[in-house]
């Protein structure tokens, strides 16, 4: 589990266990600081591991993120970052009062919020449901089937999804044959919701199970063994053993959903859109893409973008702390 | 612009921007009769600026001289502007270029396509077409139902940029006019303008009007394939409808609409239509922008033909005769549908009709789509909207290097060969024993290996003045030939027809909702209702002084 690590403090130079004894400790047992010099000298090898990455993030991420600035001015590829006028908070006030982006986020928190109900606990039972099954053979082979999905692309999804539930697809075309008036799931505004939460469930739940299995495994046998010895049943063991095992986990992957929860799936929402309309499938990302990319509205799709970034940091703080406050560890702790 | 239309080979033109999104349809081309799709899906940017006209400049500067040269003379004569057609193949070609004139350099073009990408390794076609230019075209082939969205994303980076670029109109980003072309693209009145376009034959061989779409802010930056006058028809499985003993007669669309209902059948997992949005706005003769109503100007969105066409459709969804992947608008997968006989009537570009025929003759040889006489909605006289001088252009990347502006204008000037010389006979049909054999009347009969490989690829960067010329498909070329003559005598001229104009581009978007209205209407999620609210944001969004810009525009006539 990745969890103790990321909130365990950063290692000081007081680490009496380094077996090469290099770090004196005071004959208080204190600390003894060691100068920027000899820390990048010990730590060299953990250090130069972690260059790919931070390298990797500072161009992809914090370089890009620059960019951003072009929120505040009237921005054109041909002129440029700074060759752009600048029109201070213009498209950001054009971003509040314009009543389809106010759709957008009206779309964007319903599905999250819908999906944080009705998607995000199916892998916790599912891995339970697992964790439950001796047979380690039964056990992989069910794994692997719910974990397959995972790798199919939305498009491939939404076509299956299509070709079952679709107006001309295989349930309403066996319905017509046998009498029985067909349906379509797939171009009802008013289902979309579920439509979209069911192709994520059937997408991505086996690949969800992953983490909490490996939380489970974690789980000495001695303590259920310990507790069927004093009697505990069943749903006694799950109350008080596994469950307590999974919280962490289940908080931190909370906290991480949180703040992703303006980011719902935009892949399958843009291929989509046409089928239910853009009144109930249009979100905040799809919003940004249309308006910068293809309206060529790019400053206008920043400010908006903007926005979206800005408060899901603040979702993601803001959970942490409420995490501590309930004595989990979160994502991170100030050391 | 004057309403009659000449005769001329040349004065092809218009288009039907009716909406530029579903409209690639309507795109046929150019020296051969290539199909685009309609209905594609999503290409953004109903009003984008366009080009255009810059104060005091006057458009003929920026052109090049027109010199005809006719090497065969066509059996199927246009009529009112009608693409002509060729029945048969002159008995001997001419190479109109005696010699390639590349200098074995290699240049990347990006071109849309409505099929299947052709391979790239050991491609027969590529290699001799690019054996008679003397350099190779490396092609990147994109979707051709998205590629508006690839454009906007390919073009926002101009170092990115491949060396040739085709752009069809309907796919004209915002802001092209006014910021992209000339900071991406080749400024080419330099090269053309005038007798300079002597060096270039078969490039002086494109008639003027078809030139002047391709100047923006006054300048030359576009490299036509010429369209034609006629677009999009809506067309049915004429071979299925026999089987089925149903031989129809559409007056009007009610009938239509009583058709593809008698085609559907369920059980079977046959539907009447496809998304026929298309066809909604030909038969009630939606303009395809601006019309003028006594003195004002009055936009496509706010007449009742506009309407009318969305209340049709939405009349049509309702039937339940549209297949069900229509309605989930799916509409890459339409011409499937159609082709597989899944649904039975679909509005297409003219192109696509010998594109089916290349497509399915070979599995299907009793395969036949043929196009509905137009007709109008209310059962009056159908009015068709001529169709721009050019559907697709192409441009170059901006370049110090004057040699390499001229090097693939000579490439430009191999492609551009018309009707009758070696160059359009390789182009449009490949090599000779490969792509095709010549049957007992001379006449070429495709190999499968052309399905694959003789795809529009070099087609879609220039072309020659318009023919159709596609004799390896039976009775093609004058069924064809037919129903545009017919069609031909319902052409008028849009207002402002044939111009590139460059509108502000703050008005970029304002036209946007109107593509997802469309959509929502017609399968009855919104109703004309809704229709209202968006015309009044439209016009306090920036729709009235759009107007005014026009005006101006009308004033100064």
């Amino acid at each position: 589990m990745t969890v103790p690590l990321l909130h365990r403090r950063r290692p000081k130079a007081s680490d009496a266990e380094r077996p090469d004894g290099a770090a004196a400790t005071a004959p208080s047992g204190q600390p003894r600081r060691l100068s920027r010099r000899a820390q990048i000298a010990r730590d060299r090898s953990l250090l130069i591991m972690v260059l790919p990455a931070v390298v990797l993030l500072a161009v992809f991420a914090y370089v890009p993120m620059f960019g951003n600035i072009m929120a505040w001015s009237s921005y054109s590829p041909y002129q440029g970052f700074f060759g752009s006028p600048w029109i201070g908070w213009e498209n950001f006030e054009r971003v509040f009062s314009n009543p389809l982006f106010l759709n957008a986020v009206g779309n964007t928190l319903a599905i999250t919020a819908f999906q944080l109900v009705f998607f995000f606990p199916v892998p916790i039972f599912l891995a339970l449901l697992l964790n439950s099954v001796l047979s380690p053979r039964i056990r992989t082979t069910i794994q692997s089937i719910v974990y397959l999905p995972h790798f199919f692309s939305w498009v491939l999804v939404v076509t299956l999804f299509q070709q079952m539930f679709g107006g001309a697809g295989l349930l309403s075309q066996n319905l017509r044959q046998h009498g029985y008036e067909g349906f379509d799931l797939m171009t009802n505004p008013d289902t979309f919701l579920v439509l979209i939460t069911m192709q994520s469930v059937w997408k991505d739940a086996g690949w969800g199970i992953i983490i909490f299995l490996a939380a489970l495994s974690t789980v000495s046998p001695e303590l259920y063994e310990a507790a069927a010895v004093d009697g505990a049943n069943r749903w006694r063991r799950m109350w008080h053993i596994t469950l307590p095992a999974l919280r962490p986990v289940v908080i931190l992957l909370l906290i991480l959903r949180l703040g992703d929860s303006l980011t719902v799936g935009f892949e399958q929402l843009i291929l989509q859109r046409a089928a239910v309309g853009v009144g109930v499938s249009d979100v905040i990302d799809t919003f940004v893409y249309y308006q910068g990319v293809v309206y060529g509205d790019w400053s206008f799709a920043a400010a908006a973008g903007l926005v979206k970034g800005v408060v899901s940091l603040a979702l993601v703080l803001g959970a942490n702390k409420l995490a501590h406050v309930f004595g989990e560890s979160g994502v991170y702790k100030r050391a | 612009m004057n309403t009659t239309t000449h005769l001329r080979k040349a004065s092809r033109v218009a288009d039907v921007p009716v909406e530029r999104r579903s409209f690639l349809g309507m795109v046929a081309a150019g020296a051969a009769v290539v199909g685009v799709p309609a209905l594609l899906t999503g290409c953004g940017s109903s009003d984008a600026p366009q080009g255009g006209e810059a104060a005091g400049v006057k458009l003929e500067d920026a052109i090049p001289s027109y010199i005809p040269q006719e090497y065969v003379e066509p059996d199927f004569p246009s009529v009112n502007g009608s693409t002509p057609g060729f029945a048969s193949l002159p008995d001997a070609l001419v190479q109109s270029v005696s010699a390639p004139p590349g200098s074995g350099a290699t240049f990347v073009a990006m071109t849309p396509l409505w099929g299947t990408i052709p391979p790239t390794k050991g491609n027969k076609y590529y290699e001799a077409v690019n054996e008679a230019l003397g350099s190779t075209v490396q092609f990147q082939i994109a979707d051709g139902n998205t590629y508006g969205d690839k454009l906007a994303t390919v073009l926002a980076s101009s170092k990115d940029v491949p060396d040739w670029v085709c752009v069809p109109n309907w796919n004209l980003p915002p802001r092209f006019a006014s910021e992209i072309v000339g900071n991406v693209f080749q400024d080419l009145t330099p090269f053309l303008a005038g007798d300079k376009v002597k060096d270039y034959p078969n490039l002086a061989n494109i008639p003027s009007d078809v030139w002047k779409f391709c100047v923006f802010n006054g300048r030359l930056y576009g490299l036509p394939m010429p369209g034609e006058v006629l677009t999009d028809a809506t067309f049915y499985r004429q071979d299925v409808l026999e089987q089925l003993g149903i031989s129809p007669d559409v007056k009007n669309g009610e009938d239509l609409i009583a058709l593809a209902l008698e085609l559907t059948d369920t059980g079977s997992g046959r539907w009447g239509a496809e998304d026929l949005w298309t066809t909604a706005a030909i038969i009630h003769a939606v303009p395809p922008k601006w019309r003028l109503d006594g003195d004002k100007l009055v936009h496509r969105i706010e007449t009742e033909e506009y309407r009318a066409a969305l209340a049709w459709n939405a009349k049509l969804f309702a039937s339940g005769a549209v297949h069900p992947d229509a309605v989930a608008g799916q509409d890459g997968d339409a011409k499937q549908r159609f082709q597989s006989g899944k649904s039975l009537i679909m509005a297409d570009g003219l192109g696509s009709w010998n594109e089916a025929l290349r497509d399915n003759l070979g599995a299907n040889p009793a395969f036949w789509q043929q196009p509905f006489a137009p007709f109008a909605g209310d059962g009056g006289t159908p009015v068709l909207f001529k169709g721009n001088p050019a559907n697709i252009y192409s441009f170059l990347k901006k370049s110090d290097d004057e040699d390499r502006i001229k090097e693939l204008l000579a490439l430009a000037n191999v492609l551009a060969g018309p009707f009758g010389t070696t160059e359009f006979d390789l182009v449009n049909y490949g090599v000779e024993g490969v792509h095709y054999t010549k049957d007992a009347d001379g006449l070429p009969v495709p190999t499968d290996l052309a399905a694959t490989e003789v795809q529009p690829t070099y087609m879609f960067l220039v072309g020659g003045p318009i023919a159709n010329a596609k004799v390896q498909y039976p009775g093609y070329v004058e069924a064809a030939s037919a129903w545009q003559a017919d069609a031909a005598q319902y052409l008028t001229d849009p207002l402002f027809f044939g111009r590139q104009i460059a509108e502000p581009q703050q008005y970029a978007s304002i036209g946007q909702p109107f593509q997802d209205l469309e959509k929502d209407i017609s399968r009855g999620r919104k109703s004309l209702d809704d229709l209202e609210d968006a015309v009044q944001t439209w016009k306090s969004s920036g729709g009235d002084e759009l107007r005014a810009f026009y005006q101006d525009i009308l004033d100064k006539e």
